[in-house]
């Protein structure tokens, strides 16, 4: 119980924990995302295999005694590594869709989102630096965790402006999660660019929390199909080619790494004086 | 100050960057971002994205066609039209089966007009009579083509089955097939899919596709006539994709079948009803003049004169029509030979059961209708080799056929 509590006062666990529920949550988001073209390529099961058992291992391996040395030590640099592969590959992967075909902005809107699979990448980097950097010892740690989540952020930002532009922003709220996405990229940039200032990091607490309630309202719009769709028979059909249920929580998870990196750059001072 | 600058770049990042996101959606194309429904938006490039892996060659037609110029997409042929029921196909709702309802979505006028041609209910009663069309459908068809849809389904096809129907008569005559949304026909057959082209119905191999070989070989007739050469010596310096309301001689100095029969040529209205400039029913085993005569006759000549003088086409229709009348004297005193056959006994009433019965076919059927066609679309061999000799040979041999029953009773 005690090893538990001090655990989740660590920023170092509490990053891993968060990789590893992120690895397994990919699990089906990937399901979903690549049955849309029915698993056309069998290459497009590996990202989902290897957020199973990666997300699966990782998560095993948090309740070691210390993680991050040892054989498990060893098999985060291997995950992380592995995670960086993967993403790299799917960007490639996706990057042989129409857009590039066709470089065209409507090619762009429906083309393979080709960042998508940068989540792995970003996921993998953040093991790898969990492994370099000690989140006690080094301000740096939370400087590359925003740094980080300010890529995925931005990421998120561009995604849900293609997303959007698909059904041509049929609805007038859709531009209320790019509009905070884009509030969310402008937020953690200042944190980046003044990390040492007080009023920065608040500026970027203030946006997180935003990203968060825009997420969660985000979801509920997105699930409300879920029980009604005009052209959709099934539950299935409806979760793989109506409006993508997850695609607004990713507003959510961002705020979660980019918050542990504000927590822990605004308490370092705290941390290191212990 | 630290506060002013933080919140100051935060907001600005954040709205250069949705400024630059609304700016970079405006620059979709307005009918895009313009259509009725989320779903029509979405088709403008959802539907690509997986067929330009899965049928890589409907999206490669559709890119070239004019449809897509147009920015028509292509939810909105594969939507449901009225009468139709759809089917879910990866969030979107789609036909099964795309029909005339569809085209005529659009395509109103000329959906009307293909309605009262021959190419509709006639052409696919043909050979399954009336019975897979509606009364209301039957009551149309009939006021344009006495006869041509109340009429008994095809006997030649009966007795040739059910696979050589499928896959043989049905194929061309599936031109006015009755649809289950209620409509006739496909537009595709001339049009084709996804090319949606208009330089492809002007194609004579296109109408070629059912009009040819022996029963009616108009493509063979009119690739030896001289529209026919000159077409094929100018092919590239014609320009088949011109607008069908504003098609000039310019475009295309020599015509094709659909030229003549549909287009707009220097004004001319542009039709579907490929009847419309008719003047004989050449079909029948002996023509008789249509209830349209003078209009169909009037019309027709008028395109001549696009590019003959008025006198030649006159001389041209009056030699023609010589034709029609000699084939009519010969192939109605075969039918007569026959007819008396049957009274004498020497023949049975079911149809296709002996060698007279598909020597008189062939007669009329086919040479007949050959010596016809040739002489109103300038195929000289075709009025001569291949309709008056053979007309002349089968008469022979019907008449030897006659004589041989005949003498076998007196024996």
């Amino acid at each position: 119980m005690h090893a538990m509590k001090s655990r989740l006062r660590s920023p170092a666990w509490l990053l891993e924990a968060f990789v590893a529920t992120n690895l397994l949550f990919l699990v089906v988001d990937i399901a979903l995302a690549h049955s849309v073209n029915e698993f056309a390529h069998p290459a497009e099961w590996i990202p989902l295999w290897f957020s199973g058992l990666a997300g699966l291992a990782l998560g095993a391996t948090l309740l070691a005694e210390d993680p991050r040395r040892g054989g498990a030590g060893r098999l985060r640099e291997v995950l992380g590594w592995l995670a960086v592969a993967v993403g790299v590959s799917g960007l490639l992967w996706h990057l042989s869709g129409e857009f590039f075909q066709e470089f065209a902005l409507a090619s762009l809107v429906y083309s393979a989102p080709f960042v998508a699979p940068l989540a792995y990448t970003g996921l993998g980097l953040l093991l790898l630096l969990n492994r370099r950097l000690d989140a006690d010892e080094d301000f740096a740690w939370g400087q590359w965790v925003l740094f980080l989540a300010f890529a995925g952020v931005a990421g998120n930002f561009g995604l849900s402006l293609a997303d959007h532009a698909r059904n041509g922003f049929f609805d007038w709220r859709e531009w209320i999660a790019v509009g905070t996405a884009a509030l969310g990229v402008g937020g953690v940039l200042v944190a980046i660019l003044w990390p040492r200032s007080v009023p920065a990091r608040q500026v970027a607490w203030v946006v997180l929390a935003a990203q968060v309630v825009v997420g969660l309202g985000g979801f509920a719009l997105h699930a409300a199909p879920l029980f009604d769709h005009p052209s959709l028979e099934g539950l299935a059909g409806r979760v793989i080619y109506g409006p993508p249920i997850f695609a607004p929580l990713l507003f959510v998870n961002l705020a979660l790494p980019a918050a542990l990196g504000l927590w822990v750059m605004g308490g370092w001072r705290e941390h290191a004086s212990r | 100050m630290e506060s002013f600058r933080a919140v100051f770049v935060a907001v600005f990042v954040g709205t250069s960057l949705v400024v630059g996101a609304v700016l970079l959606n405006q620059r979709r194309p307005e009918l895009e971002r313009s259509l009725p429904t989320a779903d029509l938006v979405r088709a403008t490039g959802q539907c690509a994205s997986c067929h330009r892996d899965e049928t890589a060659a409907v999206v490669e037609q559709y890119d070239r066609s004019a449809h897509n110029r147009a920015g028509i997409n292509c939810l909105q042929c594969h939507g449901p039209a009225d009468g139709q029921e759809g089917v879910e196909h990866r969030g979107f709702e789609i036909t099964p089966a795309v029909t005339s309802a569809n085209c005529a979505q659009c395509h109103a006028e000329q959906y009307d007009q293909f309605l009262r041609s021959r190419h509709a209910a006639p052409a696919y009663a043909a050979v399954t009579g009336p019975d897979p069309f509606t009364p209301e459908q039957v009551a149309f068809a009939e006021r344009y083509h006495p006869g041509a849809v109340n009429r008994p389904a095809n006997e030649l096809a009966l007795l040739e089955g059910e696979s050589a129907i499928r896959s043989g008569c049905a194929t061309c005559h599936a031109v006015g097939r009755p649809n289950a949304d209620g409509s006739i026909g496909t537009c595709t057959q001339c049009h084709a899919r996804h090319q949606a082209s208009v330089e492809l119905a002007r194609e004579p191999r296109t109408c070629g596709q059912c009009h040819m070989g022996p029963d009616h070989s108009q493509l063979e007739i009119y690739e030896e006539s001289k529209h026919g050469v000159i077409f094929h010596a100018m092919r590239d310096e014609l320009n088949l994709a011109a607008p069908p309301d504003e098609l000039t001689t310019a475009d295309m100095s020599v015509p094709t079948c659909a030229t003549c029969h549909m287009s707009g040529l220097e004004g001319a209205g542009v039709t579907h009803d490929v009847t419309e400039r008719l003047s004989w029913w050449l079909f029948a085993p002996v023509s008789e003049r249509r209830p349209t005569y003078l209009q169909g006759q009037d019309a027709m000549k008028s395109l001549c004169n696009t590019c003959h003088a008025a006198s030649r086409t006159d001389a041209f229709y009056a030699a023609a029509e010589e034709v029609v009348a000699d084939t009519n004297d010969k192939v109605a005193a075969a039918g007569a030979l026959m007819d008396s056959l049957r009274a004498e006994g020497h023949l049975t009433p079911a149809p296709y059961d002996e060698s007279a019965d598909l020597v008189y076919f062939d007669l009329w059927h086919y040479y007949g209708r050959t010596a016809k066609h040739g002489a109103f679309m300038g195929g000289a061999d075709f009025v001569q080799w291949h309709g008056n000799y053979e007309l002349l040979a089968k008469t022979v041999e019907l008449r030897e056929i006659a004589r041989e029953l005949r003498e076998r009773e007196v024996r």
